[in-house]
């Protein structure tokens, strides 16, 4: 949700852009530090990012305020928008609004074993899930971390595996639809990885993110191995264009993308009439 | 002679329905208001339902290509649907048009071609002898090409002007016609309506809307509508039928026609072309020749 | 109530003009349509319906957010002043109600769209209570009526050639204090109700037609244009874009538009990517009544339909609100 205090929801604060990192082909990190104001936020959470003289687009947050003071995104080169932030170099000077939307329900998946299925760029906003539940280890059950993408050169955070892996009751399986010739891991996609692990159910939380028909299919595959809904949550990408419920365009049925997701639990997106896909 | 039309309608879409030589036919109705309206009828029994009168200003070829799409999606792969389509003289010429442009088969139309009087005008009914502006100069009275013919042709009335309005504004000096323009377009309210009701309008992203790049601005000022009216008056040269269905559409009735016949008059005195009267000219504007010779 | 002449409400209408924008319905070529008048004479009395709702008087077709400057490294932004009051005058009863909803939507739920709130805060609703119903009007059927004056500040009433005044609230009440008109004993005359009710399912019920064959039924005529959102006073559905007004070396100067946009355009929803969760006009032409009908009063506020009718006489394919509503 939108800081209630801001007088003009519309009107974005100011950040410099910190650091671009390569992330993936067309994937940048952009690192955002905002010039004086500051706000908190939590994972599932989004904000829009305004190139100036473009325009702004909304993208996932990839960070989380106890590790860093700069706000993260992963942005992927499709649009006019992204083309001209992917022109931005450290120092340029960009719009922030946020944090919009809800959050993944942390605090209620304490105790519960985690099952985090990323595709591609989908990987960005699950990045902070991680990184919550890697610094606070203990109060979380075991954590199995799929990870995917259409091919290695658009794999994300590669650099993190190994922090990941080498974390207590942490394990990582990365796949990708098809390799190349340095590529010596996993080939296949996400839903057959996932039917080779054949995770079990009991006292599981799967978080899901990555394109529509992925999820589409990786939700086939969890309610295959017993994932009863409220057990399979994931977060959902819309056109968007104000971030807070006015501007009418990211509807899925009666609630708003953006006001009451982008985090959604299966539970509720079966109840959408319409097809997120 | 419209009852004469609509009775001939309705049998012969009976017809091609129990036959099953079509899927869907694109036909007028009267809706609840009793305002005639496009129909599309999938059944023999419902062919009861069409009319026809002086009141159907819409050009159902805009409907074709879509539909038939659809009906695609819906069918045994390697099968093409055929849809059958009410038209006038007008309408088949933007038929031809689809046809020249690839985006419609011949084949995959059945065309009810109506002898057609002419329209009444939408607004005023009893404007005169209520004939329609743009029908008052039609010469065209048989569609250039039907599968089957209904009504009798009535006479042709020579117009005393082959582009009414044309000449008013070209007799404005600048400054009076954009004052003209502004004004007109000040009122629009960029919905697209002439757009979308349009048959030679079938971008999948109109330039209008297109944001990579952003060739218009979405202000909805009157550069911007002037712009979209202007372009796509230009778009349409050599294409529009002048059928008016752009006008008819209108929620706040601009006078669009007048920029569409004005481009006509000036593709018929450089090219002696007329758009789609002709099913086997291609079209001067999208054919290259060598050696071609421009009266410019 | 009090009365007054036809002659002294234009007396009075031309003292307003001095400190505000006076907004008032006048005949445009073929439409009658609210516009800012420099004079009461301008004003048009014998119309029914405006074709576009005074919507745009709070919600403007184009409205500018942002004023961005960008020097070097340098970003510096204002917001437009919006300057001055609004009168609208001879709203109908069905539009000022809309404007309820609209506050619903753009207001009442945080956080507040400033933009539209302060057009709101700076307008005086003078309400002209229709003396009949016309072709297309079921206000009657949505919990209203043409003698609505819950959502006006001042509502006048036809009274022979003159008008009945009635003060609704404080804001209408200030507006006409001192002003010499009698009180008068008579009431305001009962409209004409001639349009039959439609009956409007509850928002619950909607949910089972949702796969109902009626919406591609409806979609098959539907010509995917904006007319119907554009015309009616509950749609707000907006674009946003930046506008490049001056650009240099170094420099570059930009306003932050919002414009009017439709659910029923096909790419609406359309990312870029190209994915697009209602490709057909079928859905849209679904989500848009679901959106009046169902999700606005699940979600938020009631009904989001006033009953004006102005999208039925504006689709150029016929498309019928009160048809579909039978239909449902």
């Amino acid at each position: 949700m939108a800081n209630p205090d801001r007088e003009n929801p519309m009107r974005p604060i100011l950040g410099t852009l910190a650091g671009v990192k390569e992330l993936a082909d067309d994937i940048k990190l952009f690192q955002v530090e905002l010039n004086g104001e500051r706000f908190d936020y939590a994972p599932g959470q989004f904000a829009f990012l305004s190139a100036f003289g473009v325009g702004e687009a909304p993208f996932g947050l990839a960070s989380i305020p106890s590790r860093t003071t700069a706000l993260e995104f992963a942005v992927n080169r499709v649009g006019t928008v992204t083309d001209a932030l992917h022109k931005l170099e450290p120092g340029a000077i960009v719009g922030v609004r946020g944090p919009m939307g809800n959050s993944f329900p942390l605090d209620d998946l304490c105790g519960k074993d985690i099952l985090v299925l990323g595709g591609g760029i989908g990987g960005a906003p699950l990045r902070p899930v991680i990184h919550t539940i890697l610094d606070h280890r203990a109060a979380y059950g075991h954590l199995s971390i799929l990870w995917a993408a259409r091919s290695p050169s658009l794999l994300v955070f590669t650099d993190e595996y190994g922090a990941w892996r080498a974390a207590p009751d942490t394990e990582l399986h990365v796949t990708v639809d098809r390799g190349d010739e340095a590529w010596q891991g996993n080939v296949g996609l996400i839903t057959d990885l996932l039917a080779r692990l054949a995770p079990a159910p009991d006292n599981t939380v799967a978080i899901i993110c990555g394109p529509p028909i992925m999820i589409k299919f990786v939700v086939l595959g969890l309610q295959k191995l017993g994932f009863q809904d409220e057990q399979m949550i994931m977060t959902l990408e819309a056109k968007m264009k104000c971030g807070i419920g006015k501007c009418g365009r990211c509807n899925m049925g009666e609630q708003f993308v953006c006001l009451h997701g982008p985090v959604f639990s299966y539970a509720a997106v079966s109840r959408f009439l319409e097809s997120f896909v | 002679m419209t009852q004469e039309i609509e009775t001939g309608i309705r049998i012969r879409v009976k017809k091609l329905l129990d036959l099953g030589e079509v899927s869907c036919v694109i036909g007028h109705e009267h809706g609840p208001r009793g305002h005639t309206r496009p129909a599309f009828v999938y059944d023999s029994a419902d062919a009861e339902r069409l009319v026809w009168d002086r009141t159907c200003h819409h050009n159902l070829v805009a409907y074709v290509r879509d539909k038939i799409a659809t009906l695609a999606r819906g069918a045994e792969p390697g099968s093409t649907p055929r849809v059958a389509v009410v038209a006038r003289p007008c309408d088949v010429r933007s038929l031809n048009v689809l046809i020249h442009e690839g985006q419609v088969t011949r084949e995959s139309v059945f065309v009810v071609g109506v002898a057609c009087p002419g329209m009444l005008d939408a607004g005023d009914p009893e404007a005169q002898d209520g004939q329609a502006l743009h029908c008052r100069y039609c010469t065209e009275r048989v569609p250039v090409f039907y599968d089957a013919l209904v009504g009798d042709p009535p006479k042709v009335k020579v117009p005393d002007e082959p582009w009414p309005g044309v000449a008013e504004v070209e007799a404005m000096p600048p400054a009076e016609r954009l004052a003209f323009w502004t004004q007109e377009f000040d009122r629009c309210i960029r919905c697209y309506a002439c757009r979308q009701a349009c048959p030679a309008c079938y971008c999948f992203e109109c330039l209008a809307e297109q944001v990579d790049p952003p060739w218009v601005s979405i202000a909805h000022r009157v550069p911007q509508k002037a712009f979209f009216h202007i372009m796509r008056a230009y778009h349409l040269a050599g294409r529009c039928s002048g059928c008016q269905a752009c006008e008819a559409a209108c929620p706040v009735h601009l006078p669009l026609s007048l920029l569409n016949r004005k481009i006509a008059a000036e593709v018929e005195a450089l090219f002696g072309y007329v758009a789609g009267a002709n099913p086997d000219t291609p079209p001067p504007l999208a054919t290259f020749r060598k050696d071609e010779e421009l009266p410019l | 109530m009090r009365a007054t002449s036809h002659e002294s409400l234009l007396a009075w209408l031309d003292t307003l003009i001095e400190r505000s924008t006076l907004v008032a319905p006048q005949r445009v070529e073929r439409e009658w349509l609210y516009r800012p008048v420099s004079s009461a004479a301008a004003i048009a009395f014998d119309f029914q319906r405006t074709t576009v709702s005074p919507k745009g008087y709070f919600f403007p077709e184009t409205e500018v957010l942002l004023d961005i400057e960008r020097r070097g490294r340098e970003v510096v932004m204002g917001e437009p002043d919006l300057a001055g009051d609004q009168l609208l005058f001879a709203i109908r009863p069905c539009d000022a109600r809309a404007l309820l909803v609209l506050d619903a939507l753009l207001v009442d739920r945080p956080p507040a769209d400033s933009y539209y709130a302060r057009r709101r805060e700076r307008t005086t609703l003078v309400g002209l209570a229709c003396p009949q119903m016309w072709d297309g009007c079921f206000c009657t059927s949505l919990g209203s009526g043409p003698a609505d004056a819950s959502a006006v500040d001042l509502m006048l009433y036809h009274d022979g050639d003159g008008y009945l005044v009635e003060t609704v609230t404080d804001k209408g009440a200030a507006l006409v204090a001192g002003v010499d008109w009698p009180e008068v004993d008579r009431p305001a005359p009962e409209p004409e109700i001639t349009a039959e009710v439609v009956s409007v399912r509850p928002p619950d019920e909607w949910l089972a037609a949702f796969d109902e064959v009626v919406w591609q039924r409806l979609a098959d005529r539907c010509l995917s244009c904006h007319a119907c959102t554009y015309v009616c006073p509950t749609c707000r559905c907006f674009d946003v874009r930046d506008d490049l007004t001056a650009a240099g070396p170094g420099y570059v100067h930009v306003q932050r538009l919002r414009a009017w946009d439709s659910c029923m355009s096909p790419a609406y929803r359309r990312i870029a990517g190209g994915h697009n969760p209602r490709p057909d006009t079928a859905q849209r032409l679904r989500n848009r009544f679901f959106c009046k009908f169902c999700y606005s009063p699940r979600d938020f506020c009631a009904v989001a339909c006033v009953g004006c009718g102005r999208c039925i006489a504006a689709c150029p394919a016929g498309v019928d609100i009160v048809e579909v509503l039978r239909g449902v």
